[in-house]
């Protein structure tokens, strides 16, 4: 990604930027790269296997990671649309990072068992992907590669989910959320999760209990997921987090379903177009107030 | 130390015998949904369990350390609160297939836990559990038990331990626990099958050595003496704060202690899984944090595993299982991580000529 | 056993301090324990409301006195709201005591001062009253109190009786504004307050207590007068939870707050990283 290497020197050289994030090679593949200095850009890259939401750690509250100064990030386009929730919601101002964009044909689900992008490997997310070349960046590298593989995993569980029953689907998710251990690495990895004091902390009224019960778990997850609704990107952080390998990204991906049907959003790299979450519709549909 | 040999039906018979008998008998399991993956599980028929297949993403910490544990029910009365006990004995359980770092950490956090004040809760499950370990055969390239002082044939904390050997395996009896177990199972070893065993584990640690090498005794002083070294503040701008690491690592220990209603009148005392990595850990009453950054917050996670534990408690609080590094999001590597400072406090001691 | 079963105690008086602090008078329900119940000055206990939680305060009454301990807070988050709310004849859960205490035997024989700013009077006021107790052991004692305003005083009642003791120096202070009409007392920070009241830090140990600007401040007028690191104590606030060890909370670098403190010399706290 020689481009990608040179506009990244640049930056760092004159000053435009004090650190660039984006992907290296680490001792476990792929993983963030923080480079300070001119001399590193090098270790920038940019394969299948570059799946992380790096605009994760564009969080104000990250006080390691402010303290190193303005920075740039390397952004696919499904990043970019979380860049923009966190400039429509107040949280980064546009012009005090440095975004670049690449343009991606699909990322691996799994880079640790396989190197080649197929229909079986690919990342669910991908298939159907309208944001191969981000909108949102200051510069763009990369040729525009062919649409990522088809892989409709993820459709066929969610169809198998709705078509069971409500005892049968309250099952299937009370098998799952009992292995909630309630680490919230699912928040803590989620780069739309940037409250200073997220609900589940909240002791007074304790609105959700801090044991890893079924029930409080349910209440943990769902909240999580509701206070994500217009505003998730579908980046499965949370999924690819979770010590437990609990698939939340059926959750988020329901939900973002029924927004999608509800209120006509998809979660956007625009940060001017208003979400859901924070606006309303005189036509808004309001058939479920009875 | 009594040495057996143990054909693959009699452990077959014994693991039968102990369900029969409605002892607890857990073991790895492959996962319904990805079968590549196993995990700890209690099983029902010996043919669920799956020896030598994979690491268990988990550790078996929660058999002894529950993720969520009840302390004490209370009720309120007119006369005041009512207490119902916990008890702290409780029913057998065995443990089979269990890796030797798994075993190992729990006889790690057997020091915290006895402390001056003796957990029971904790001790009530260590004394009720026969671990049989296995001769560690699924090592990857993140594990590095050898470089924490232990290693994949090593019996630390194994009641027994069995090597594979021809059609069954070479049982290791450990303690008296480990003794008792396979009483009247198996023939005695043979010298053959001593050395054979013996091989093993020596091909077993030639693969995991070349991992890390042996941290030296000295890290944990060079740890303490450069709390405020540059070093922390960029050793962990990777790290979300996400706190799987603790949740899968066989000694992280730390917990929460928090109540709760389970109605208007009732409710219990839980002690909860916690971790250092959360931002909230050590916030006061005052909303003052002593360490309100990510960077304070890792630099606390391995001060405590390699300086603050050896200090207290004489050796490295953690196992090499690598997991931490496996499940971490954000591609922290803690063997690199670690042979990082190592290689830094050497650097540095040349220098000042210590 | 399980250490982590708290005892019932019943609440037996409540006081408020100010607007914002109270204090409990706990006894214990079983009244077996409450004979042979013993601490030592400095130590706290594991407090709680069932339901509510756990919080962490020192025993603030003195050990001299037997069939009640005191403790004193104020309602700053769920589980003290919670204690807040209850009344005489309540019951409330209690462990310990945990952690070190205060050299009384080392500081017999000599003089103490003892300082203390706002609530962080109520683990100095255990100690005070522990030496009260035994008043001809030591040499001289010097209480230097002081809050943001007189509202503000703790243990107002007690403050007469030093008051009016005359083996005690007393010297109150109020932060300038503070003050009311009526005020005698000196109006000066904690600081100042000190260093017009000692003289000397010969043959005494300094006990210490408060907010941590305030500490921070006063350390230097104590090393000033040449106290030694080794004579100065303190008690130390950090976030706990079991006061056992073993939850991993509260140390700070290798030592553990609720096992190897919360009492430390100036000397201890400051070879200490400092993150707490």
């Amino acid at each position: 990604m020689k481009e990608l290497q040179e506009a990244a020197r640049k930056l760092l050289s004159e000053g435009t930027v004090s650190v660039v994030l984006g992907y290296e090679m680490g001792p476990r593949g792929v993983r963030a790269a923080f480079i300070t200095r001119p001399e590193d850009v090098g270790k920038l890259i940019f394969n299948t296997s570059c799946v992380q939401n790096l605009t994760t750690y564009l969080n104000p509250r990250r006080a390691q990671i402010t303290q190193l100064g303005r920075p740039a990030v390397v952004v696919k386009g499904c990043d970019a649309r979380s860049l923009a929730g966190l400039i429509r919601e107040k949280q980064i101002e546009r012009d005090k990072v440095v975004v670049l964009g690449v343009r991606c044909g699909g990322v691996l689900e799994d880079p640790e068992s396989a190197s080649e992008l197929t229909a079986e490997t690919v990342s669910v997310r991908c298939t159907g992907c309208k944001v191969r070349e981000p909108h949102l960046a200051d510069q763009l590298f990369g040729e525009l590669p062919a649409e990522p593989p088809v892989n409709h995993r993820r459709e066929e569980q969610i169809a198998a989910l709705e078509k069971m029953t409500a005892v049968e689907r309250r099952e299937y998710w009370n098998n799952q959320l009992e292995r909630c251990i309630r680490c919230h690495a699912c928040r803590e990895a989620c780069p739309m999760c940037f409250c200073v004091k997220c609900t589940a902390e909240k002791t007074q009224p304790q609105w959700i209990d801090a044991a890893a019960t079924l029930e409080s778990n349910r209440a943990w997850q769902t909240m999580r997921v509701l206070h994500q609704a217009g505003r998730c990107v579908d980046c499965l952080e949370c999924e690819r987090a979770c010590p437990e390998h609990i698939p939340l990204g059926l959750l988020v991906r329901y939900v973002a379903g029924r927004v999608e049907e509800r209120f006509h959003y998809e979660a956007v790299d625009d940060p001017t177009v208003p979400a859901p979450f924070g606006m309303y519709r005189p036509d808004d549909e309001e058939e479920f107030i009875r | 130390m009594t040495r057996k040999f143990i054909t693959q039906q009699e452990l077959a018979l014994l693991v039968g015998n102990l369900l029969a008998a409605h002892t607890r008998v857990i073991a790895p399991v492959r996962d319904e949904e990805d079968p590549r993956q196993v995990d700890y599980k209690p099983i029902e028929s010996f043919s669920q369990a799956v020896f030598g297949a994979a690491i268990p993403r988990r550790s078996m910490k929660e058999f002894f350390l529950p993720i969520t544990e009840v302390l004490l029910s209370y009720k309120l009365t007119h006369e005041g609160v009512k207490i119902t006990e916990v008890p702290t004995q409780a029913p057998p359980q065995v443990i089979f297939g269990a890796l030797p770092c798994d075993a190992a950490g729990l006889k790690t956090v057997d020091k915290v836990m006895n402390w001056d004040y003796r957990d029971e809760l904790w001790f009530g499950r260590r004394e009720a559990s026969t671990i049989v370990t296995f001769l560690c055969s699924v090592m990857d390239h993140t594990c590095f038990c050898t470089a924490v002082g232990l290693g994949p044939e090593d019996s630390k904390g194994s009641d027994a331990m069995l090597i594979p050997y021809e059609g069954g395996y070479i049982a290791q009896l450990v303690t008296e626990r480990g003794e008792k177990l396979f009483e009247g199972v198996g023939t005695a070893a043979t010298e053959i099958m001593i050395s054979a065993s013996e091989d093993t584990g020596k091909a077993a640690r030639a693969k995991v050595e070349p991992n890390l090498p042996a941290i030296p005794g000295e890290l944990s002083e060079w740890l303490k003496q450069n709390f405020n070294h540059p070093v922390w503040k960029t050793i962990a701008l990777r790290c979300h704060g996400c706190s799987a690491c603790a949740a899968l690592c066989p000694t992280c220990h730390c917990f929460d202690i928090t109540d709760e209603h389970t109605s208007a009148e009732a409710g219990t005392r839980r002690r909860n899984w916690d971790s250092c990595q959360t931002s909230t850990f050590t916030v006061h009453a005052s909303g003052h944090n002593p360490r309100a950054s990510q960077s304070e917050r890792f630099r606390q996670r391995i001060q405590h595993k390699f300086s603050v534990y050896p200090s207290r408690f004489g050796e490295m609080l953690c196992t090499g299982c690598g997991r931490c590094s496996r499940v971490c999001p954000g591609g922290m590597d803690l063997p690199t991580i670690v042979g990082e400072l190592v290689s830094l406090a050497k650097s540095e001691s040349e220098v000042s000529g210590q | 056993m399980n250490i982590y079963q708290p005892h019932l105690m019943r609440i037996r008086e409540i006081t408020d301090e100010t607007v914002d602090t109270r204090t409990f008078k706990l006894e214990f329900q079983d009244p077996s324990i409450g004979q042979t119940f013993a601490f030592q000055a400095g130590q706290f206990g594991e407090y709680s409301v069932f339901g509510e939680g756990e919080s962490t305060f020192c025993i603030a009454s003195p050990p001299t006195r037997s069939g009640y301990i005191e403790c004193s807070f104020k309602a700053t988050g769920k589980v003290t709201s919670a204690l807040r709310r209850l009344a005489v004849g309540d019951t409330v859960g209690f462990r310990g005591p945990y952690g070190n205490h205060f050299p009384l035997e080392k500081m017999k024989g000599h003089s103490i001062v003892f300082i203390a700013g706002g609530i962080g009077l109520a683990p100095v006021r255990c100690v005070i009253w522990n030496v009260l107790d035994l008043r001809d052991q030591f040499k001289d004692v010097t209480i230097i109190y002081g809050a943001r305003t007189v509202a503000d005083l703790v243990y107002k009642r007690e403050l007469d009786e030093w008051a009016a003791r005359q083996d005690v120096k007393l010297c109150l202070a109020v932060d300038p504004g503070g003050e009311t009409p009526e005020w005698k007392g000196m109006v000066a920070r904690i600081p100042t307050a000190v260093e017009k009241t000692v003289s000397s830090a010969e043959d005494t140990f300094a006990v210490i207590c408060g907010p941590p600007v305030m500490i921070k401040f006063t350390l230097p007028v104590l090393e000033k007068l040449n106290f030694p690191g080794d004579r100065i104590y303190t008690t130390l606030e950090n976030r706990m939870k079991c006061g056992l060890g073993k939850c991993g909370r509260c140390n700070i670098g290798p030592t553990y707050v609720c096992k190897d403190g919360p009492v430390f010399t100036a000397a201890e706290l400051r070879a200490l990283p400092q993150e707490f």
